[in-house]
């Protein structure tokens, strides 16, 4: 599992890229546990892959 | 016949009731939307099991979840917890699997005043092991806990198990759609983290002083179904529900759109703005969720097609974004080849029955 941030036309995305091969894409609201998950993965020192593009 | 009268009894507020009398959703265990029966090994902490149960760990790959068939008389699935090792519990490790109730399905209670009510939590349990095992009720903040233990006399004998708690008087309890009530049940949790069972406690204790690790012996077995919390001091009839309800109630949570039919279905519509890019939407889920934003989730960004003007050579692309809020999302395809022609409409369909399409995020 890694996250990936990414801009579109509906602005910047992040992008979990799952161990199975899906990809979820995660809003930033802290309501959202995925977002929150995403939070405590960056604090540990994590870093998200670039873009593809 | 005209009612004259109407017994007292029936109309106190420690009477029996219909309606949500069980706060706990997929108690029965009946709805796996995640993962249709298969058995998962968590190696994250957090990880979503059956419907509203979520797998507690402080060590990868020390026990997998399965909704089981193995289940006492009037049930139909279970819950099973299966220990791939022998694994000493840190002292401030833990293993559990909670649910957490939304705020809004327990304000009635009045926790956290004067007041508060009795609730009274009941559930069958089977384990390979026998002994004195634990579980708990916290609050959100996890600075109010009310550890409880129940004793397994036999072993691989289904037992059901009541437990009734005097409602916290202290605390934050949330009332709002936040986490309301977290209802956990233990099967490794290290002494730091135990207290005396019975009694409210400040701060976080998962489990009772001295309970069972089920993951402290390699293949134990821990079921557990028809899990119930109600209001009052007295364990009633279990509640069942519909399917279709409690189905419904666990996709406020969580909902998957599969493509189980197979390759062809249509997962949303949208129109071309270019040869490549496509705006599709509203793409409406089935139940309003929790909260405003939830994470979409594709399978993969080649189990999809989508159709050009003469509906052949519909090229593979990529759904990359999407705004979503509590009813629907709007999502941003694009075409793997620019066969598109701006201004039509384009179905976006699956092409492959492993198509799928998960909303969550809105999970407590």
């Amino acid at each position: 599992m890694n996250y990936q941030i990414k801009s579109t036309m509906f602005g910047e995305q992040i992008i979990r890229l799952n161990d199975n091969g899906s990809l979820s894409h995660i809003p930033k609201k802290q309501d959202n546990t995925d977002y929150q998950a995403y939070l405590k993965w960056l604090a540990e020192g994590n870093t998200p892959e670039p873009a593809d593009e | 016949m005209a009612l004259t009268q109407v017994d007292q009894g029936l109309l106190s507020s420690t009477a029996q009731y219909t309606g949500f009398k069980n706060r706990i959703i997929n108690g029965a265990m009946v709805i796996d939307q995640r993962n249709a029966g298969a058995s998962v090994t968590p190696t994250t902490d957090n990880t979503y099991t059956l419907d509203r149960w979520t797998a507690k760990l402080s060590q990868a790959s020390k026990y997998s979840v399965q909704q089981s068939s193995t289940v006492p008389a009037g049930f139909k699935n279970s819950l099973l917890i299966t220990s791939l090792s022998a694994y000493t519990v840190g002292s401030s490790e833990s293993f559990f699997t909670k649910q957490v109730i939304e705020g809004l399905n327990v304000f009635d209670l009045g926790w956290g005043a004067a007041g508060a009510s009795t609730v009274t939590l009941s559930f069958w349990v089977r384990s390979s092991l026998t002994g004195t095992f634990g579980g708990s009720l916290w609050n959100n903040a996890a600075d109010r806990s009310y550890p409880y233990s129940y004793t397994i006399s036999v072993a691989n004998t289904w037992e059901q198990k009541s437990i009734t708690i005097a409602g916290d008087t202290s605390g934050t309890w949330l009332t709002t759609n936040g986490g309301g009530i977290n209802v956990g049940f233990a099967f490794g949790v290290g002494a730091s983290l135990s207290t005396t069972a019975g009694a409210w406690a400040s701060g976080f204790y998962p489990s009772s002083t001295g309970a069972t690790s089920v993951v402290g012996t390699n293949g134990a077995t821990f079921y557990i179904t028809g899990v119930q919390l109600e209001k009052g001091s007295t364990a009633t009839s279990f509640d069942y529900r519909s399917y279709g309800t409690e189905l419904a109630l666990c996709q406020r949570y969580f909902e998957k759109w599969e493509a189980s039919e197979g390759s062809g279905e249509v997962a949303m519509l949208g129109q071309a703005i270019s040869t490549t890019l496509v705006v599709a939407g509203p793409f409406f889920y089935k139940v309003t969720k929790r909260t405003t934003s939830p994470t979409i989730t594709y399978s993969s960004n080649s189990h999809f097609n989508f159709t050009t003007a003469t509906n052949s050579g519909n090229p593979t692309g990529t759904l990359d974004s999407s705004i979503a809020n509590a009813n629907s999302a709007r999502l941003l395809g694009t075409a793997g080849s620019a066969l598109l022609v701006a201004g039509n409409a384009c179905c976006i369909t699956a092409n492959t029955a492993s198509a799928y399409i998960e909303i969550s995020g809105p999970e407590l």
